[in-house]
C-alpha cells in the first residue's frame, strides 16, 4: 500500500468458524466467571468467550478462561477405567462394572473389618454442587464413614471455621457490588490480580471510578500490594497481632459503631478486655508496622462509613487462620460493617465451586448447613433420605489433614480420592508418600490419568471434565451458575454423578434408597432441602440461573431473584440471633527461621495455573509463563549466599529438600523466599502444614528453610527436569 | 477471545486535532496517499469498508505502566485469536523491577507490532512480505510471502516480528483490522484486566487516561522507526531498574529527574572467559556466507587486478601456471555456489528464494543478494571463458578478445558492490554493534586478508613446483595482506572507541567481548599483531621459496583461524535493542537452559526443542 504498492494484498486472518455456543460457569477459581464455549461444526470446542452481560465478568475472562476451551482436547486424560493389584504392577485397563465392583467390595471388606470408619473419602471443590450433593448422600447414607472430607480444608475450611463462630453460619455475606458501594478495601494476604484476576478488575473499575482507599496487608510486595495506596508488610504470622491492634485503636479512639454493638453483637466485653492488652505500639514489635500507620489505618477505616475486607490464603492457610477471620469479623462487627453495601467480611474463596461442597456435600455435616451435631437435622435428612438417624455420626469426623495422620496410625485404611491431588497438595510430601504406602486400598478418580497420586492408586475411575455435564457451582459471591454440557467425556470416562449413583446400587443400602441419575433432577433434591435455610435455593432452576445469568442465594418467594447480601437486619444465626465478638490472643506457634535455617518459606498462587496443573500444565499457552518452579528470593540475601539469577539452588527444611531455579526479585524480604504452590515435588516436600486447632487447615504459609549453592549447575537442571517426572 | 453482543466497542468518531504525530509525520494517511483511499480491503476473500470517519487515519497502542498486573490477558486473548502455537506470541508482556523491599517498583510492559511511520521491517524485507496499510496505519505482514530470512527480526527494535522456527516463516500482530472493521477493538486491549491497555487515533488521548507520552523506561529510541504506542507513565519511579529475565542490563535514571532511563551494565564482577559453546549461534550458516563471499571478492579482484596495476603478469597468469590459474577459478566458482546454497538454506523457506529480489527498491537484502547473484553469474563465466576459450572465439575477434575482459570488469564491480551491499545490510540502528563503518571495514578486509593468502598459496605452490622463486609473488601480495590487516585493525579501533561512546546496548556488547568472550577476543588481538609483523616480514626478509611458502601458509591458517572467529564473535556480540522479556517466557538464557536440561522436549513449554538450522 504505502510504499510503493498500487494494488492491495488480500489479508489472511485465522477465523475460528463457530458454528455454536455453549453457556457454562468457569470451572477453575471461584470468580465464577459466565463464558461460552464456541464449537465447530465437527462439535470441537475452538474457542471461549465471556459472556457480556453476566454481572461477575461482564465480557472479560482471564487467560486461563481464554484458553479453558484446549482443556477438551488435553493430554493424559483418563479413558478407560485401570486396575492393579498392588502398586508394583502394571495398571490393566478393564470395565466399569469390574472396578466399581472391586472398591465396593473393598469399602465393604475393610469397613467390615477395621469399622466403618476405616474407610475415609476425600473428595474436592471442582464438581458440581449436583454431584456433591449425591456423594453426600453416598457417604452418609449408605457408606456410612464418618472420615469423608473435601480438600476444601486445604483452602476455605479456616474461612467456613471463622465465619461459624462469628456469625452462626458459613456464607460469604458480600458480594462484588460492595467495591462499588465502599469507601474503603482492606485486602488481607489476597493477591488479587494473581488469584482472581476478574475480581481484581471489577475492583479496578470500582477504583478508578471512585477513587477509595486500597489497603494491602503481605509479607511480600505483590502487584496489588504496589497499585494500593496503603502496603503493610507485615511479618509472616502476625496478622492476628495487626487485626487485634486496629480494633484497640478503634475501640480506644470512640470510633466504633456503638449502637450496631449493642444491638447485633455479643461478648463485646470480653472481647474489649482482650484488645486493650493490643497497643499499636506492642503490635509495632510484633508484626513490624509503625504504631502510626496501625493507628492510621485503624481510622481510615472506621471513618470510612462503609469499609469491607477480602482476604484469601495469607489469612486461612495459617495456625490461626480461623482466628484471623474472626479478627476480620470483629474488626467489621464494631465497625458496623456488615450486611451493608460496601461494608462485609468477603473471604474470596479458592476453587469453582468450593462453596457447593461446603452447602451441599455433607462433608462437615449435612446438607444445606445442616449439622451432624444437630439431632433435629440428623432427624430432618434422615426422614428425607428414608433411612434411620442413628445411622449418622453424632458429630463431624476426621478432616482430610487429620485423614493422613490416621492412615499413618492404621486407623484408616482404604480411600477414595475424587478429583483431588494430594501428592501434591498436601504439605510434607514425603509424610504423605508414608501414608499411601500404608493404605490397603486406594481408589482415585479424576479425569486426568496422569494425576501424581495415580502413583498409589489400585483402580482408578476415569472421570469427566468440567464441560462434560451439565450442573451447577456456586461462587465467592454465593452465586449459584450453571454448566451447560458442552461434549462428551473422552473413551469411557463418565460424569461423576454417574459414577456415584453406580457405586450406590453396589451397596445394600444403596439398592433400598432412590437416586436422582440426572442434574436436574438432583437440583430439584438440593431445592426442596434447601427451603428456608440460609443457603435457599428453592425458586431457582437450571434455566433461570443461565437466563440470569447467575443467581445469588438466598432466593426464595422473598428475593425470587436473589439477594446480593446477608445479614442485611442485622440478625444473624447464632441461637440469640447475635454475632458473636470473640476475643482472640495470639499465640505464636510457627516454625520461625532460626541459625540453621534461616529463611521464611512462603507459597502462592501463579495466575497462569491452576492448583497442581493437571490442567493448565498441559495447556502450552498458559503453562509457558512458568513451565518449571522457580523461588523468589532477595538478591541482597543471595549475593551473600553466592546466588546468581537463574541458578538452581537446594533448598533445605526439616522435613526434606528440593532443587528450585531462582528468580532474584525485591518483592520478598530478605529473610523471606517465596515458591509457587503448584508443582509436583517442590514446595511441598519443603512445607510443614502446621494445622490451625478449628479449621485444621494447614498453614501452608510459614515454614523456616536453608539454602544451598549447587556446584553442578547442569545436574541440578537435570534433577529439576526429572522431578517434575511422574 | 470474541466478545459476546459486542459490548466492548471502540469509540469512533473522535474530531481529530492534531494534523502531525509527535514524530511530526501526518496522521491522515488519506491526505499523504489520497490515491490509495477508498480501495476496499480484502480480508479472508471478503471486501470490507468500515463507516468508520477514522479509517484512514494512523492507529496505535497506548500502554499505562502504571496499571498493568502482568496478568497475561492481552497475551493469550492475542494468541488465541491468532491460533498461535505456545512458542511464538505477537504480544509479551515483560518486567523490569527496581527499589528495595518494600519499597519495590514492578513495572510491567505489555508490548506488540507498534505499526511505525517509518517501519524499517517492511524497508528490510526482502520479499515484500510486508505492508503499510491506509487502513488505520497498520503494518501487516504476510506469511506466505515469507520466505523466513528473519532480517525483520534483526532490524525491528521491538521484538515484534516472530519467527517460527516449524513453520519457518515470520508472522506477526496484524493489528486485529478483521475486529477493527466491524467496530470492535484489538483482542489484546478488549481482554486487558486492569485498564493498562488501549487503542485509538494516534495523539488522542484516550478516555480515562491523561499521558501520551513516546518514552518508558527500558522502551527503545523512539527516533529508529517512529513506532505508534503512546504510553503513560505517572508513578514515582526508583533510580534504577533491572531485568527479570536476567539480562546483562539495568537501567539507570538519566541525568536531571526526567525519568529517562538509560541502559547501563549490572555491577557484578565479570569474568574472562573462552565462552566457545557460546560462539556458535543460528547465524552460522552467515558466517560461512560472508566470509566465503568477501574471500572470493578478494581473491578475484586481486587476481584479475593485481597483473593489470603491477605489470607482476607472469607470476598470476594463466599462461604461467595454467592449473593453478583454472584451478584457483573453479575453486572459487565452487566455493561461492556453496555459500550461496547454505545462505539459502538458511531461509526457513528456501524453495522460495526466487523472491529475494522482491524489495530491491528498499531491501538492501534484496540488493545483496541481486549483486552476489550477478557475482557469481560473471565470475562463473568468466571462469568459463578463461577455461574454454573455444566458447567464443567463433565470435568477431573483437568481442572475443574483449569478452574476458569485459567479464572480469563485471565481476570485480558486481563483487565490490555485493560487498558494500552486504556492509548495508548489517547497518541497523536496532542493533548498535552492527551500526557502524568497523562492519564495512571488516568486510572488506576480509577480503584482502584472505583473498591474499589463498593467491599467494596457490600460485606460490605453482612456482615452487615450476621452481620459479617466490620472492616478488609473495613480497607482492603482502601489500595487500597488510593493508587488510591494517583496515581491519583500523575498524576494530574504532569501533571500540564507538561503542564506549554509544553505551547503552553497546556498552552491554562491550562488556560481553571482555567479559564471557574476553580470552578470545584477546587472543584474536593478539594473533592481529602477529599477522601485522609477518606480512611486514614478508616484504623485508628474503626467505628460500619452500620456507616462505610454509611461513606464508601458517599465516594463511592464523588468519582463517582469526577470521572464523572474528565473524563468529561479529553475530554472538550483538546486544539489540529490545523490550524487556519474563522471567520463562522470551527468554533467551531460561530457552537455552530448558534446550539442554531437556525441559524443551514437552511442547507445552513453549519452547522449541531444536533450532530450525537449514
Amino acid at each position: 500500500m504505502l510504499f510503493g504498492r498500487r494494488t492491495k494484498n488480500p489479508i489472511q486472518l485465522p477465523v475460528k468458524a463457530v458454528d455454536k455456543w455453549v453457556y457454562t460457569t468457569c470451572g477453575y477459581c471461584s470468580t465464577g466467571c459466565s463464558l461460552d464455549v464456541g464449537l465447530d461444526d465437527k462439535g470441537a470446542a475452538i474457542t471461549t468467550r465471556g459472556v457480556a452481560d453476566a454481572d461477575v465478568n461482564r465480557g472479560k475472562l482471564c487467560l486461563k478462561g481464554i484458553y479453558e476451551f484446549e482443556v477438551f482436547r488435553s493430554l493424559n486424560r483418563g479413558r478407560v477405567p485401570l486396575i492393579r493389584k498392588t502398586r508394583s504392577d502394571p495398571f490393566t485397563e478393564t470395565t466399569w462394572d469390574e472396578t466399581l465392583n472391586k472398591t465396593a467390595s473393598e469399602i465393604q471388606r475393610i469397613q467390615g473389618l477395621y469399622g466403618r470408619d476405616s474407610f475415609a473419602i476425600v473428595s474436592t471443590g471442582q464438581i458440581y454442587t449436583e454431584e456433591f450433593y449425591t456423594l453426600g448422600k453416598l457417604v452418609r447414607a449408605v457408606i456410612g464413614t464418618n472420615n469423608y472430607d473435601g480438600n476444601t480444608t486445604l483452602c476455605m475450611a479456616s474461612a467456613v471455621s471463622g465465619y461459624k463462630r462469628s456469625f452462626g453460619s458459613d456464607g460469604p455475606p458480600g458480594c462484588y457490588d460492595d467495591f462499588d458501594q465502599t469507601n474503603c478495601l482492606l485486602a488481607i494476604g489476597s493477591n488479587l490480580p494473581e488469584q482472581h484476576p476478574i475480581i481484581y478488575y471489577r475492583l479496578k473499575e470500582a477504583y478508578d471510578r471512585r477513587h477509595f482507599p486500597i489497603i494491602v496487608v503481605d509479607p511480600r510486595v505483590t502487584l496489588f500490594a504496589q497499585m494500593a495506596d496503603i502496603h503493610l508488610p507485615v511479618k509472616p504470622g502476625t496478622d492476628l497481632v495487626l487485626l487485634n491492634a486496629l480494633a484497640h485503636v478503634i475501640l480506644t479512639e470512640g470510633l466504633a459503631d456503638q449502637n450496631y454493638i449493642q444491638a447485633h453483637t455479643s461478648g463485646f466485653e470480653d472481647f474489649k478486655k482482650l484488645v486493650e492488652a493490643y497497643n499499636p505500639e506492642m503490635a509495632e514489635k510484633i508484626c513490624g508496622i509503625p504504631a502510626k500507620m496501625i493507628r492510621k489505618v485503624a481510622r481510615i477505616y472506621a471513618e470510612a462509613g462503609a469499609a469491607m475486607t477480602i482476604w484469601t490464603m495469607g489469612i486461612n492457610q495459617s495456625t490461626h487462620g480461623s482466628d484471623g477471620v474472626v479478627a476480620i469479623n470483629n474488626l467489621n462487627l464494631i465497625t458496623g460493617n456488615i450486611g451493608k453495601p460496601g461494608g462485609t467480611s468477603l473471604s474470596i474463596t479458592g476453587q469453582c465451586n468450593a462453596m457447593g461442597t461446603r452447602e451441599f456435600s455433607s462433608c462437615s455435616g449435612l446438607p444445606g448447613y445442616r449439622t451432624l451435631e444437630k439431632e433435629e437435622d440428623r432427624q430432618f435428612m434422615a426422614d428425607y433420605w428414608g433411612v434411620e438417624a442413628s445411622f449418622f455420626p453424632q458429630k463431624r469426623g476426621m478432616a482430610e489433614t487429620d485423614i493422613f495422620p490416621a492412615i499413618e496410625r492404621g486407623e484408616i485404611k482404604g480411600l477414595w480420592l475424587i478429583a483431588t491431588n494430594p501428592m501434591t497438595s498436601m504439605p510434607d510430601t514425603a509424610r504423605i508418600r508414608k501414608s499411601f504406602e500404608q493404605l490397603e486400598f486406594l481408589v482415585v478418580q479424576d479425569a486426568y490419568s496422569d494425576v501424581e497420586t495415580n502413583e498409589y492408586a489400585h483402580v482408578f475411575f476415569p472421570a469427566s471434565l468440567w464441560g462434560e455435564k451439565e450442573g451447577v457451582f456456586t461462587n465467592t459471591e454465593r452465586r449459584v451458575n450453571l454448566v451447560r454440557k458442552v461434549m462428551d467425556p473422552p473413551g469411557e470416562a463418565k460424569p461423576d454423578l454417574w459414577i456415584f449413583t453406580e457405586m450406590a446400587k453396589r451397596f445394600e443400602r444403596g439398592k433400598e434408597m432412590t437416586f436422582s441419575t440426572t442434574a436436574t433432577e438432583v437440583f430439584e433434591e438440593i431445592k426442596t432441602l434447601s427451603k428456608g435455610r440460609l443457603c435457599d435455593y428453592s425458586e431457582m432452576s437450571h434455566d433461570k440461573i443461565e437466563k440470569q445469568r447467575g443467581i445469588q442465594w438466598p432466593c426464595n418467594t422473598e428475593h425470587p431473584k436473589g439477594n446480593r447480601r446477608l445479614y442485611e437486619t442485622g440478625v444473624f444465626q447464632h441461637a440469640d440471633g447475635r454475632a458473636k465478638l470473640i476475643p482472640l490472643p495470639f499465640v505464636d506457634n510457627n516454625e520461625c527461621p532460626d541459625k540453621e535455617y534461616p529463611f521464611w518459606l512462603n507459597s502462592g498462587r501463579l495466575v497462569e495455573q491452576w492448583h497442581t496443573r493437571t490442567k493448565t500444565g498441559k495447556i502450552g499457552n498458559l503453562n509457558k509463563f512458568s513451565p518449571t518452579p522457580f523461588m523468589e528470593m532477595n538478591p541482597r540475601a543471595a549475593a551473600k549466599l553466592g546466588i546468581a539469577a537463574m541458578d538452581y539452588v537446594r533448598v533445605h527444611s526439616r522435613r526434606d529438600s528440593a532443587v528450585v531455579l531462582v528468580q532474584l526479585t525485591e518483592r520478598v524480604a530478605p529473610d523471606a523466599v517465596f515458591i509457587p504452590m503448584h508443582y509436583f515435588n517442590c514446595i511441598n516436600r519443603l512445607a510443614l502444614g502446621l494445622l490451625d486447632p478449628y479449621s485444621r487447615q494447614p498453614a501452608y504459609k510459614q515454614s523456616a528453610v536453608r539454602i544451598e549453592c549447587l556446584e553442578d549447575q547442569e545436574a541440578a537442571a537435570r534433577e529439576n527436569v526429572a522431578m517434575r517426572n511422574y | 477471545m470474541v466478545v459476546a453482543g459486542m459490548t466492548v466497542k471502540y469509540d469512533f468518531g473522535v474530531t481529530m486535532n492534531n494534523i502531525n504525530s509527535q514524530h511530526g509525520t501526518p496522521i491522515a494517511l488519506d491526505q499523504v496517499y489520497p490515491a490509495l483511499a477508498n480501495i476496499p480491503l480484502e480480508i479472508n476473500g471478503k471486501e470490507t469498508e468500515a463507516d468508520n470517519p477514522d479509517r484512514y487515519k494512523q492507529h496505535g497502542f497506548h500502554f499505562n505502566a502504571d496499571n498493568c498486573i502482568a496478568c497475561h490477558a492481552c497475551e493469550s486473548a492475542c494468541s488465541e485469536k491468532n491460533d498461535l502455537p505456545p512458542h511464538l506470541a505477537f504480544r509479551t508482556v515483560g518486567t523490569i523491577e527496581g527499589g528495595y523491599y518494600p519499597d519495590v517498583t514492578r513495572i510491567n510492559i505489555s508490548m506488540a507490532c507498534n505499526h511505525c511511520e517509518d517501519p524499517v521491517c517492511l524497508k528490510g524485507c526482502p520479499t515484500r512480505a510486508y505492508t503499510k496499510y491506509l487502513e488505520y496505519g497498520a503494518v501487516l505482514q504476510d506469511p506466505d510471502i515469507c520466505f523466513g530470512c528473519g532480517y525483520c527480526t534483526w532490524v525491528c527494535p521491538y521484538n515484534a516480528p516472530q519467527l517460527d522456527p516449524v513453520k519457518g516463516e515470520v508472522s506477526k500482530c496484524n493489528m486485529c483490522v478483521d475486529r477493527l472493521e466491524v467496530g470492535l477493538q484489538p483482542a489484546c486491549v478488549s481482554a486487558c484486566l486492569g485498564n493498562a491497555l488501549d487503542f485509538g487515533v494516534m495523539e488522542e488521548t484516550p478516555k480515562g487516561q491523561e499521558e501520551i507520552k513516546l518514552t518508558l523506561p527500558s522502551f527503545p529510541d523512539p527516533s529508529i522507526s517512529r513506532p505508534n504506542i503512546r504510553f503513560q507513565q505517572k508513578r514515582e519511579l526508583p533510580e534504577s531498574f533491572g531485568r527479570m529475565d536476567a539480562g546483562e542490563m539495568t537501567y539507570q535514571r538519566g541525568e536531571g529527574n526526567d525519568n529517562h532511563f538509560k541502559i547501563a551494565e549490572k555491577k557484578t564482577k565479570k569474568l574472562e572467559g573462552w565462552g566457545f559453546d557460546k560462539l556458535r549461534s543460528r547465524e552460522d550458516p552467515l558466517v560461512l556466507f560472508t566470509l566465503v563471499s568477501q574471500f572470493t571478492v578478494g581473491a578475484f579482484l586481486l587476481l584479475f587486478l593485481l597483473p593489470s596495476f603491477t605489470g607482476m603478469a607472469v607470476a598470476l597468469s594463466p599462461e604461467a601456471h595454467p592449473f593453478a590459474f583454472g584451478g584457483l577459478l573453479v575453486c572459487l566458482v565452487l566455493v561461492q555456489a556453496f555459500a550461496l546454497l547454505s545462505s539459502t538454506l538458511h531461509l526457513g523457506k528456501p524453495q522460495y528464494f526466487y523472491r529475494a529480489f522482491n524489495n530491491l527498491r528498499h531491501s538492501w537484502v534484496s540488493r545483496e543478494i541481486a549483486a552476489m547473484g550477478a557475482f557469481f553469474t560473471l565470475l562463473g563465466a568468466y571462469t568459463l571463458v578463461t577455461l574454454f576459450p573455444i566458447l567464443i572465439t567463433w565470435l568477431p575477434e573483437a568481442l572475443s578478445q574483449n569478452i574476458p575482459d569485459w567479464l572480469g570488469w563485471g565481476t570485480c564491480l558486481t563483487g565490490l558492490l555485493g560487498i558494500y551491499c552486504m556492509y548495508r545490510c548489517y547497518r541497523i540502528p536496532a542493533r548498535p554493534y552492527w551500526d557502524h563503518w568497523h562492519s564495512g571495514g571488516v568486510f572488506f578486509a576480509s577480503g584482502l586478508i584472505l583473498g591474499s593468502g589463498l593467491l599467494g598459496l596457490v600460485f606460490g605452490g605453482a612456482g615452487l613446483f615450476a621452481n620459479v622463486g617466490l620472492g616478488p609473488l609473495l613480497n607482492l601480495l603482502a601489500w595487500p595482506l597488510e593493508i587488510g590487516l591494517i583496515l581491519q585493525g583500523i575498524s576494530l579501533y574504532g569501533h571500540r572507541i564507538d561503542l564506549d561512546r554509544r553505551g547503552e546496548e553497546a556498552a552491554i556488547s562491550r562488556i560481553l567481548m571482555d567479559g564471557v568472550h574476553g580470552k578470545i577476543h584477546r587472543l584474536r588481538l593478539m594473533v592481529w599483531g602477529i599477522l601485522m609483523l609477518a606480512s611486514l616480514a614478508f616484504t623485508l626478509i628474503p626467505l628460500s621459496a619452500a620456507l616462505a611458502l610454509a611461513a606464508w601458509s601458517l599465516a594463511l591458517v592464523l588468519a582463517l583461524f582469526n577470521e572464523i572467529i572474528g565473524r563468529a564473535l561479529f553475530y554472538v556480540l550483538v546486544v539489540p535493542t529490545t523490550v524487556p522479556r519474563s522471567f520463562f517466557w522470551g527468554n533467551e538464557r531460561f530457552e537455552n537452559d530448558a534446550r539442554k536440561s531437556g525441559l524443551a522436549a514437552l511442547p507445552q513449554v513453549g519452547v522449541v526443542e531444536e533450532e530450525h538450522s537449514g
